[in-house]
């Protein structure tokens, strides 16, 4: 395996340009699609199956009462322990040599597990090819020694891609800075490779909490859940079969 | 309240779940009365294979027509080129593929295995009665018991299924798959005594049988809907809540109280309690259809408030 690669977005740097959204369509060749109305400049409301990278408009008031902006670049987090590979049935999703979650199109069969299993509302399903998309890390250009088309195009570097261990020192010290500047709430998000879903392989800076930004507060891996819920089962199995021996075996077994 | 999206399975998948634990229930309670219910049970077990086998005959179909491509089906077992990389616990075994942390992984197995075990009994029970003198009875033990494990597996799996997602209803409770093999249960013993009750006097002793599986498995039933509602409701995660409240007292509430637990348990379960031992078969037939309604209900209820996009 090689090592392991990494999407850093800063939201204290983005500037709301959507040059990551766009990038990311052109080299994707993502068909347009309906212009959704949010009632801030965002659009679409969340990702879609022709929409991988996102920025998120949040309009919020601050402490004395004025308008505040929180840009955030949002996509998929490519999660060291993720919900949609494990869920997948067929073998579809994937983890490549560099970390990140692809979804290989062929092997697809459209059950859209994956879309329920995702802790993030990624995994978007394709009605056109009856298919599940989502950010693929831009893996063509990954296997060519070329970043992520959204984090070429990010004209603040905002969104940072490099190898994970780098990125997450320099993401460390970037929120130090930033709460010596005065950003109290600044902190990161999926960085911490002990934490929730073992790190998210696209982790970020965020200035608030994540629910501000529609993240989960603590994202769970929801396969945590099969073992108890089987063993539950089994219980009650043992009670409807020792019910139906007992209800035949007492009174149906005399002749 | 976090972002999620929701897979939106339609009404075919919640028949399939409902049929699938009809399947199992009736498969299960079959090999139990072959077992241990002598001569007397005799109708239960001959109806309740042919009956699991007549249920699970729609289920693929329905699986294949929710995929939109059949072979779509075959992708779930085994695919041409594997890739060791799909899982942390996945097996890899030529072309096909086992991961038992994907219940709709280890479904399809379960689905595989089971319609085999099913057309086994099935067709024992068929040859016994086309060819008089004709003992099968070790086969059908056989098939019953290996059978039964894959039936219980059928009934609960899509209740762990669900446990495994982000949705908020179905990730916080921890009874869904006790819940879904209760109901398994019920609908393959109202099923079996549907029948029985149509087939008249010969049935009839089999029928007093079948009150002392279903009033158990009902009460199973009420006592595992109430576990995993409380269990959503006390996890205080995001939007666990919220997500109750549609069920119980928002648009769903109606299909839920009305539907899932007054025609569904209350009703029936009076029925069975009050009637009296031999019961009449109209009695009988009746509390059977509510049960059976009940099943699909609380099934379909759940999915459906489950897979609400909450914002």
């Amino acid at each position: 395996m090689a090592r392991t690669v990494a999407m850093f977005t800063d939201v204290s740097l983005c500037i709301g340009c959507r040059a990551c959204q766009v990038a990311c369509k052109q080299w994707n060749q993502l068909p347009a699609e309906e212009p959704e109305w949010t009632g801030t400049y965002q659009n679409h409301a969340h990702f879609t199956d022709k929409t991988y990278r996102l920025v998120r408009f949040i309009e919020k008031k601050d402490d004395k009462g004025a308008l505040m902006w929180h840009l955030m670049s949002d996509v998929c987090k490519h999660c060291a322990q993720a919900g949609c590979l494990e869920a997948c049935p067929t073998g579809a999703i994937y983890r490549t040599q560099y970390g990140t979650v692809n979804i290989n199109q062929d092997i697809c069969n459209g059950c859209r597990y994956c879309v329920s299993a995702c802790p993030f509302g990624v995994v978007a399903f394709n009605h056109d090819t009856g298919r599940a998309n989502k950010c693929t890390f831009c893996n063509d250009r990954l296997h060519n020694g070329l970043g992520p088309a959204c984090a070429k195009a990010c004209p603040t570097q905002s969104i940072s891609f490099g190898f994970r261990d780098e990125l997450a020192a320099r993401a460390r010290k970037r929120v130090e800075d930033l709460k010596k500047m005065g950003f109290k709430n600044a902190q990161l998000y999926g960085e911490d490779q002990n934490g929730p879903l073992g790190g998210l392989n696209a982790f970020f800076l965020l200035l608030d909490r994540p629910s501000v930004y529609g993240l989960p507060e603590k994202p769970r891996l929801p396969q945590n859940n099969v073992f108890v819920d089987s063993l539950l089962s089994i219980g009650s199995a043992l009670l409807v079969g020792v019910g139906a021996l007992v209800a035949f075996r007492e009174r149906g077994g005399k002749e | 309240m976090p972002l999620l999206k929701s897979a939106d399975w339609p009404f075919l998948i919640d028949f399939y779940f409902f049929l699938g634990g009809l399947a199992g229930g009736a498969f299960v309670i079959a090999t139990i009365a072959h077992l241990v219910g002598g001569k007397r049970n005799r109708e239960v077990v001959r109806v309740g294979y042919y009956l699991a086998l007549i249920a699970l005959i729609p289920a693929p179909i329905l699986l294949t027509v929710d995929l939109g491509i059949p072979s779509r089906f075959l992708h779930m077992l085994m695919v041409a080129k594997p890739d060791t990389t799909i899982g942390m616990d996945a097996i890899n075994l030529g072309a096909i593929h086992i991961k038992p942390l994907s219940p709709m992984n280890m479904g399809a197995w379960a689905l595989t295995g089971f319609g085999l075990f099913t057309l086994l009994t099935a067709l024992s029970v068929f040859l016994e009665d086309t060819g008089p003198g004709r003992d099968l009875s070790a086969l059908r033990s056989t098939a019953g018991i290996l059978g039964g494990f894959f039936g219980f597996f059928l009934a609960a799996y899509p209740g762990v299924l669900l446990g495994a997602t982000a949705r908020p209803l179905f990730q916080n409770g921890r009874f869904l798959g006790a819940l879904f093999l209760a109901v398994g249960a019920t609908s393959g013993a109202a099923a079996i005594a549907l029948i029985l009750s149509f087939l008249g006097r010969e049935a009839g002793g089999s029928l007093s049988q079948m009150r002392w599986v279903t009033i158990p498995t009902l009460l199973l039933q009420v006592v595992t809907l109430a576990l995993f509602l409380v269990t959503v409701e006390m996890s205080g995660a995001e939007g666990a809540a919220q997500s109750v409240a549609l069920l119980v007292s928002g648009p769903y509430s109606m299909t839920f109280w009305l539907g899932a637990v007054v025609v569904g348990l209350i009703v029936p379960l009076i029925l069975e309690v009050m009637r009296r031992q031999r019961g009449s078969p109209g009695l009988v037939a009746i509390s059977a259809v509510l049960i059976l309604l009940g099943g699909l209900l609380v099934k379909y209820v759940i999915m459906a408030a489950g897979q609400v996009v909450l914002s």
